[in-house]
């Protein structure tokens, strides 16, 4: 359950910062040039706030950022302290 | 081979174009038999033998800086490696309070190797490549004062693809440091990795994990593999030899001697050379791509179409997109993830919003971005301009879009009607071929006056026939080059609509794709511009 109350502040977070884009689908943000690097940054500061994590440079990667299922990946990992 | 090669050294540097007799005659099927006929086994040594004769022939003794950046990092990821299995190793054994400071401990060192490998690549592209231009500004400001004293200006030779292959080096290194990519102790896989003979020109920059194993496990040739990567060289063919060296003359001769056309020739010849710079870049890269193709090697693509771009951030995502993300992920991100930046970036999302908040750190390493990126073009003020012209429409585009979305919402415009897309893009590409005179410019002074000129003295009266002779083109020219580009855009768009026009061609019968091929070839020999009356075109970004 506590994944899914991550996922739900997730969409929250992405539909603020990125009206209009189906994020429970789309698997292409970076890729598909959704989020630009300027949001990304906006993206990084309020996932480090929200799920009290740090994103290194080294997890600012398409491969991080491309869908929200990622994300949560990336949250995951980061909250148990295991970086890439 | 091996002996004529050793007498050629540096001599050769007409293999730098991929559509020289030189290398299209006789280097690359002799390196292609040669790969082909000995066993699996031996391919990736003979591969790398080939890269190292490809890069003797052209840079001579210079190759000794190719060989040293490949030792460093192979020694430096290898030392690297070695203090990372020992801090793991002191974490798994210390105590867990003692963890931060064996943390700490190791992370300096291995920094301490990074930084030893960034001061000896960085520093040597700087020493070869930009000591002049930094001695020649030292003495012009020493010039204002009543001073003797002057630098010597050195004047260094450049090995082939420094440029390119010193990113590549640092982006492993940078790489095994991360922990995103293991440390190789297979030398001469990493030689390989950074001296593969059609990459090392012109790029693509390509990282490790991309192409080391790839290369390194490159199999027989297959004949799909072959056809497919000819069809593709072919294409770049088209692209260089068709379009951008007709383009040539008009170009050399504009840009040469400014001084003494009107704005509408200086227009033309700045839309000539943005056609130029795009067909002879992307043409040489569909030959890298097509070579490795060959051997069963997919290489990153380094362009996706960039004039549909509807914004300059955009095309920067399409167009040297391998020089792109090495400065997204080896500059920008690091800077933008720094913990000064990111305390700034919560701060201003804090008072500015989630839309200029992250501007205040974001322009500060897109400042960083777009200086390195002016000057690893080339040692000169319009490079810089480039890079800072680029930089002010990028930040200028973020600043203005809460006010672009309000207009769109309060003029009822949809930013997705097509209409609106083809002015967006029409507007981007007005702006990249103003960005691309200051590039081409022989230097600031003369890109400012060409600029001047546009704004100041335009009409469309000299362009008659008389002036395009004088130009070095004719009416012959302009039809061949208008057709040829008519026809990339059209397989363009299709691209662009995610359909494959080389996918659906080798879905038909064998018959017709030998005469498309047939014709394509026969077009290619018929309209290029080679021969009695054209001299050769060096390819435009070997020099950077």
């Amino acid at each position: 359950m506590e994944e899914l109350y991550e996922m739900e502040e997730l969409y929250e977070i992405l539909n603020e910062l990125q009206p209009g884009v189906d994020y429970e689908t789309a698997d292409d943000l970076v890729d598909g040039h959704v989020l630009h690097s300027l949001t990304i940054l906006a993206l990084v500061a309020e996932l480090e706030d929200s799920f009290d994590i740090t994103i290194p440079a080294v997890e600012i990667i398409p491969e991080n950022f491309n869908s929200a299922a990622a994300m949560g990946n990336m949250i995951e990992r980061l909250q148990k302290g295991d970086w890439q | 081979m091996t002996l004529s090669a050793l007498l050629y050294g540096g001599k050769v540097d007409q293999l730098t174009s991929f559509f020289s007799l030189e290398f299209l005659a006789i280097f690359f099927p002799a390196a292609l038999l040669l790969y082909g006929v000995v066993p699996k086994k031996c391919k990736p040594y003979v591969l790398l033998a080939e890269s190292y004769v490809f890069v003797w022939l052209i840079s001579g003794k210079l190759i000794v800086f190719l060989l040293l950046a490949t030792l460093l990092i192979h020694y430096c990821g290898l030392w690297l490696d070695r203090l990372q299995i020992n801090m793991r190793q002191a974490l798994a054994e210390g105590e867990s309070d003692a963890r931060k400071v064996i943390r700490a401990h190791f992370t300096a060192k291995q920094r301490g190797v990074i930084a030893l490998a960034v001061v000896l690549l960085i520093g040597t592209l700087l020493a070869l490549k930009y000591s002049a231009f930094f001695a020649g500004n030292v003495n012009t400001l020493l010039s204002l004062f009543p001073v003797t004293l002057r630098l010597q200006v050195p004047q260094h030779l450049l090995p082939i693809g420094i440029s390119f292959f010193t990113l590549q080096a640092l982006s492993y290194i940078l790489d095994v440091y991360r922990g995103t990519t293991k440390a190789d102790d297979n030398l001469p896989r990493l030689a390989l990795f950074l001296a593969f003979f059609p990459q090392i020109v012109e790029g693509p920059i390509c990282r490790y994990h991309q192409t080391a194993n790839a290369l390194w496990n490159a199999g027989s040739i297959r004949f799909e593999n072959l056809t497919q990567g000819l069809q593709r060289i072919l294409f770049g063919m088209l692209k260089k030899i068709v379009i951008a060296d007709r383009l040539d003359p008009l170009v050399k001769t504009v840009f040469s001697n400014h001084e003494a056309y009107d704005g509408a020739v200086i227009a033309v010849a700045a839309v000539c050379y943005t056609i130029q710079l795009y067909m002879d870049f992307s043409g040489a890269m569909d030959a890298v791509v097509g070579i490795a193709q060959i051997i069963g090697v997919s290489m990153p693509e380094n362009f996706s179409r960039p004039f549909f771009s509807k914004t300059i951030s955009e095309f920067w995502m399409r167009w040297h997109i391998t020089l792109g993300t090495w400065f997204k992920d080896y500059v920008f991100y690091p800077i933008t993830a720094s913990k000064g930046m990111k305390k700034l970036t919560k701060r201003s999302r804090k008072t500015l919003g989630n839309h200029y908040g992250p501007l205040a750190a974001g322009s500060v390493a897109l400042f960083c971005v777009w200086f390195c990126n002016g000057l690893w073009h080339g040692a000169a003020w319009n490079y810089l301009f480039f890079g800072m012209y680029h930089f002010v429409l990028i930040l200028g585009g973020s600043l203005l879009t809460p006010v672009v979305r309000w207009l769109q919402r309060v003029l009822r415009i949809d930013p997705e009607q097509w209409w609106y897309r083809t002015l967006q893009m029409l507007r981007t590409t007005v702006l990249v071929i103003i960005g691309e005179l200051f590039f081409r410019a022989h230097g600031l002074l003369a890109g400012l006056q060409m600029f001047e000129r546009l704004l100041t003295d335009f009409s469309l009266q000299p362009l008659t026939d008389e002036t395009w002779v004088d130009l070095g083109v004719d009416r012959y020219d302009l039809w061949i080059v208008a057709i040829t580009l008519l026809l990339i855009l059209f397989v363009s768009v299709y691209n662009e609509k995610g359909v494959s026009l080389r996918d659906h061609l080798s879905k038909k019968k064998r018959i017709f794709r030998w005469a498309v091929l047939y014709a394509l070839i026969v077009y290619i020999v018929v309209f290029g511009a080679y021969g009695f009356g054209y001299a050769p075109v060096d390819p435009l970004y070997a020099q950077f």
